[in-house]
């Protein structure tokens, strides 16, 4: 009787050691997985639908909203409002140098800038290009590789730098191009996000310029 | 009296039994599965998780990343300069040296709405020929690759991700 006593007691130790064991593993797992999601949580690409109507999640809250207002510097570190434009209808379109899309679609809204300038139309341009504002050679670095872009693609519209401080209140921009389209009351009435095509962004500055409905 | 002293062991042993693989189980987590309901990352790192390279001697190690589905990334060495070239580097005091790297040539890529522009790039999986330097001993590497990756019709921002490789030099 003492001896079974004695088995069953060393038994439920071990049990007992194994059901610890068993329930650290699994908290370490657990923890190890919230690591990995919390690494690998990164933005995602919106897929393009084609028309006018792409799945912009962000897009409700800044639809018939003003535009969110912001005061970013040129590369001549001249400081630019977007609350000077007042009165215009205007694309704000964020791009970067290193986006292949962009490329493509600036000499679009170059050619619909010059077409509608006349009547009250303008772009910003903002780039999305890194800005290391701590270190004064990078500095100039990056915006003499913006500044090519800008002479290559003959923008004729000012270009701002740091997209990524006002990149919150414009629903994150991780997706590049994204333009919004802001009409002379300063309410964004349309957003395109990826490369779409110059008959669909010349249809958005139409109705920023209140052209067409 | 036997019998039933015989079933109670039987019965100790098989719940010893089912607790020791349950304390054992090595099953991830985070399956592919369950990863692939999370946000997806355009590049993931896939294997090797741990590798034994001998002490103090070169040796090639080749690391499996994926792609995800749609996206592409510009090659090691992208076509234009502006492009952001895919870099692999493990950091200074890692106890693991990177002596070099080796990518794969990019694939041909033209976006559907510039078909004369081609882009080197890579897509789905791709291997890395890392050449490494490991000491003597157990080192936990976080090992990053830097990209920046698109689809069709627009890019994500220049990302660095982490592969994390237990090497283990001997």
């Amino acid at each position: 009787m003492k001896r079974n006593t004695l088995v069953i007691s060393a038994v439920l130790f071990i049990l007992a050691a194994f059901a610890w064991a068993g329930w650290a593993n699994w908290e370490y797992r657990k923890q190890a997985a919230e690591r990995l999601l919390a690494s690998t949580a990164q933005a995602e690409l919106v897929p393009a639908t084609g028309d006018s109507g792409s799945p912009l999640q962000f897009l409700p809250a800044l639809l018939g909203k003003p535009a969110p207002a912001f005061t970013l510097e040129d590369l001549s570190g001249k400081k630019v409002s977007l609350s000077s434009y007042k009165g215009k209808a205007l694309v704000i379109n964020f791009w970067a140098t290193w986006c292949a899309p962009c490329k493509l679609e600036t000499p679009w809204l170059v050619e619909l800038r010059n077409q509608y300038a006349a009547q009250g139309f303008e772009v910003l341009g903002i780039s999305a290009d890194d800005i290391d504002r701590g270190d004064p050679q990078k500095l100039s670095e990056e915006k003499r590789a913006i500044g090519r872009f800008v002479e290559q693609m003959h923008i004729p519209y000012p270009v701002l730098i740091d997209a990524d401080s006002i990149g919150r209140p414009y629903g994150g921009l991780d997706d590049l191009p994204t333009s919004f389209f802001v009409d002379r009351d300063g309410i964004v009435i349309s957003a395109q996000v990826g490369l779409t095509s110059k008959d669909e962004t010349e249809r958005n500055i139409k109705k920023a310029l209140g052209i067409v409905k | 009296m036997i019998a039933r002293r015989t079933g109670m062991y039987i019965a100790l042993m098989s719940a010893l039994t089912f607790s020791f693989a349950l304390a054992q189980t090595q099953r991830p987590l985070l399956d592919e599965a369950s990863r692939s309901s999370a946000k997806p990352a355009a590049v993931a790192y896939l294997y090797p998780e741990q590798i034994t390279v001998p002490a103090g001697k070169p040796t090639a190690i080749g690391l499996h990343f994926r792609i995800g589905p749609g996206l592409h990334i510009n090659s090691h060495t992208p076509r234009e300069d502006e492009l952001i070239p895919t870099v692999f580097s493990i950091p200074d005091g890692s106890g693991v040296r990177l002596e070099a790297a080796t990518y794969p040539p990019g694939a041909d890529f033209t976006l559907p709405l510039d078909p004369k522009t081609k882009l080197s790039v890579y897509t789905g999986e791709f291997i890395v020929q890392a050449r490494v330097v490991a000491a003597s001993g157990e080192h936990l590497v976080e090992a990053r690759l830097h990209y920046q990756a698109c689809d069709n019709n627009a890019c994500l921002p220049p990302r660095t991700i982490t592969a994390a490789i237990d090497v283990i030099g001997k």
